[in-house]
């Protein structure tokens, strides 16, 4: 449905996509999983046709996307990282100018408008301005902003950043029922709880390029370990650290440890070492790899760096 | 204490960061000082106006009009005109014929006819004539002072002349002669001098009634001695441009106002540009089948729209307030309104592209309105100011939107006489709207 071809793009020496290609069917909720800087804002502003790549191609249902092709873009809604509504204006006027912009008028919009403030719960602050609404009302009513049109890909750009815990599950909720109704979402995003909630496939982005692209499960299984033990980065696990050896691999991430046995390497022979070491068991926890975990594997950083 | 330090240094270092308030706070004071004082005389310089062009026709003959045209040369006020163009672009001198049709045409708004009886056999005193086109009330009410001041300090040597004129005509040159040589010999005896001398003065119309001018003001209003030459004195006056307005003082002032607070609104709404393109509502809008020519055609119209409703609003309360009379205008009104809109929309767009932030937009939008309003002649006449600051005045959408504004309300021009207004606005609309294109499809104002 969605594809880019080779798209590069740079901002003077700097190059925020390099040549990525991609292919987003329809009925998916796609996750794109980067770093702030990593190019995820860029892909997305092409995606929507506000920005031409230097190279390579974008099209949406084999049409070409571009900034100057405005009858392309119909088939998109943009949820853009800040609140972008007037906040002078009432809901109501809010999603009427947004509707109008489509060309919808009369009953049709009057209909859509009902239905998007019911669905987001703010059919009875309707008339009130946006700005006296809370900060996850006005996440609510932007990403309903982007759905006046009933379009066929929703573009997601950030669309939590700011928002209570609370607003973010509702948020969460609307989005899988819209996409169980059959809209494709392209979501972006640092959070890896986000993406592991929301995505039916993720495409990991860093310094342009993408660097993983799969399933949850897809890109969990690739990883060269199954398992990963944390502990303490304390001078008390000196020993334990110098006797892993080629056990596996070890990463420090601020104040811990995280140990990533190879294949074959029992984890009952970690433990063993510890316990002539002295190291109490309640020093270590053992889970299954995160997409954090992918991410470090794939850029030997944390995501949060 | 050394907190307080702290905290100070804190405030300075913002200042220095933020240019909107080092611009506000410190240039625009600056400029509007640089520009008004001259004005005021503050650069030590002489105050008041400049080179405000008077037209003068001298058709008599008599050496003291003469001196009057070079005492009114040498006023500093004036930048007095006595030629125009003739065919194959000779110069040829001024007729009085020549006077209204120039005024009209805004060659110059002043023009003083000496007529060839300036000293008459018929009458005693003097006659003369001001053309004017009167369309700055304060302007017209100093270029008045300033005719009259040079004229009374010349009335006594032309009263004089004008004595021995009337004088001779009654009693014939020889009864004149001996009479006048009675009187100096008598001085001569009762005072002392040479009675040769004093004849001779007396023969020239020099009966040293200037020292009594000198001594009362000599500007021949409101004191007993130029009340009286103010009666000997008859100055026609002939208002050339604007008979029929009613309430031109109003009128002018409400122009120059309506255009300077059209200025600020449109560029104050340049930072809504930013608040947009900051929350991102410029992306919602583009990403969807909404170019970017639409969405700054949109701004374009709201600012002409807006800017017609601001100025009417000016104007209707102009009428009702103070009697500013445009109802038998209005089409060319309406029009002139549409047009320095449009400018002003243009100027406003043109900010908002050229600067980085809102904050940024704002300073530079009060430095140039402030500077415009002031040079342009929103505040006060253009030839007040030093001949410099008049040539930069042309070159302020201020100057041509009031000068416009002039010309449909004031001088009631005629379509033709409206169309270099037009179009200068017109231009500068299209000029800035081209740059803001421009700017718009290749500055990070949609990054």
């Amino acid at each position: 449905m969605l594809s880019f071809r080779e798209v590069t793009k740079s901002y003077g020496t700097l190059r925020a996509l390099d040549r990525v290609s991609l292919d987003i069917g329809p009925g998916e909720f796609f996750g794109l999983l980067g770093p702030n800087g990593a190019g995820k804002s860029t892909l997305m502003s092409i995606a929507a046709g506000l920005r031409s790549p230097n190279s390579g191609l974008v099209t949406l249902g084999g049409a070409v996307l571009s900034p100057q092709e405005p009858a392309t873009r119909r088939s998109l809604g943009l949820v853009p990282q800040h609140v972008a509504l007037y906040p002078e204006l009432s809901a109501e006027q809010n999603l009427k100018i947004f509707g109008q912009l489509y060309g919808m008028r009369g009953a049709e919009l009057r209909s859509r408008v009902d239905e998007l403030l019911e669905a987001v719960h703010l059919a009875d602050r309707r008339r009130d301005q946006v700005k006296n609404f809370s900060g996850g009302m006005q996440r609510r009513l932007n990403i309903v902003s982007a759905l006046l049109h009933r379009p066929k890909v929703l573009l997601c750009d950030e669309p939590t950043v700011g928002v209570d815990p609370q607003s973010r599950n509702a948020i969460f909720e609307y989005l899988e029922q819209l996409n169980r109704e059959g809209l494709t979402v392209i979501y972006s995003t640092h959070y890896m709880e986000e993406a592991t909630r929301l995505c039916s496939r993720i495409g990991i982005i860093d310094h342009g390029r993408i660097l993983a692209l799969g399933s949850l499960d897809e890109l969990l299984n690739a990883l060269p370990f199954q398992e990963e033990v944390r502990f303490p980065a304390d001078p008390a696990t000196v020993p334990l650290v110098e006797r892993l050896g080629g056990g596996g691999e070890l990463l420090t991430e601020g104040e811990f440890h995280r140990f990533h046995p190879r294949t074959g390497y029992p984890l009952s022979e970690f433990y063993r070492t510890a316990e002539e070491l002295g190291l109490p068991p309640r020093l270590f926890t053992v889970q299954r790899p995160t997409l954090e975990g992918v991410f470090l594997n794939l850029t030997g950083r944390v995501l949060r760096d | 204490m050394r907190n307080i330090f702290v905290l100070v240094g804190k405030d300075f270092a913002n200042l220095r960061r933020n240019r909107t308030a080092f611009i506000v706070s410190l240039v625009v004071p600056v400029m509007i000082i640089w520009i008004v004082g001259p004005i005021f005389g503050l650069s030590g310089s002489r105050s008041g106006p400049s080179g405000i062009p008077l037209a003068v026709v001298n058709q008599s003959g008599d050496p003291a009009a003469q001196t009057l045209v070079d005492a009114l040369k040498a006023e500093p006020s004036f930048g007095v005109i006595t030629t125009r163009e003739g065919p194959n672009h000779s110069t040829v001198p001024l007729t009085e014929a020549d006077l209204e049709p120039m005024i009209r045409d805004r060659k110059f708004a002043y023009a003083l006819v000496i007529p060839p009886d300036l000293v008459s056999t018929e009458r005693l005193g003097l006659h003369l004539t001001i053309l004017s086109d009167p369309r700055n009330n304060i302007e017209s009410q100093m270029v008045n002072g300033l005719l009259e001041k040079t004229i009374f300090s010349n009335v006594p040597q032309l009263l004089g002349r004008s004595l021995q004129t009337r004088a001779k005509a009654f009693l014939g040159s020889d009864r004149l002669t001996g009479f006048d040589r009675s009187i100096a010999e008598d001085v001569a005896g009762t005072f002392g001098g040479d009675a040769e001398a004093i004849r001779r003065r007396i023969e020239s119309g020099d009966f040293g009634l200037d020292r009594l001018t000198a001594h009362n003001g000599g500007t021949g209003g409101g004191t007993e001695d130029g009340d009286v030459f103010s009666r000997i004195v008859r100055v026609d006056r002939r208002q050339v441009v604007g008979k029929d307005v009613k309430s031109p003082q109003a009128t002018q002032v409400v122009a120059g106002y309506a255009v300077m607070f059209l200025l600020f609104a449109l560029s104050n709404s340049s930072a809504a540009f930013f608040e947009e393109k900051n929350t991102g509502v410029f992306q919602r809008i583009l990403a969807g089948p909404v170019s970017r020519g639409q969405l700054l055609g949109s701004r374009f119209v709201y600012g002409i729209l807006f800017g017609l409703m601001q100025l009417m609003a000016l104007f209707l309360a102009g009428r009702i307030l103070y009697g500013v009379d445009f109802f038998g205008r209005l089409p060319g009104l309406a029009f002139m309104c549409v047009c320095v809109a449009a400018a002003c929309t243009g100027f406003g767009m043109l900010l908002a592209t050229i600067t980085k932030s809102a904050q940024a937009a704002a300073g530079l939008a009060t430095l140039l309105v402030i500077t415009m309003s002031a040079c342009g002649g929103a505040w006060f006449p253009v030839s007040f100011m030093p001949p410099f600051m008049q040539h930069v005045a042309r070159f302020t959408l201020v100057y041509w939107s009031i000068e416009g504004f002039n010309e449909v309300l004031w001088a009631r021009g005629s379509f033709a006489e409206l169309l270099p207004f037009w179009g200068i606005l017109l231009g500068f609309a299209a000029a800035a709207m081209i740059v803001a294109t421009w700017r718009f499809n290749r500055s990070a104002i949609f990054e």
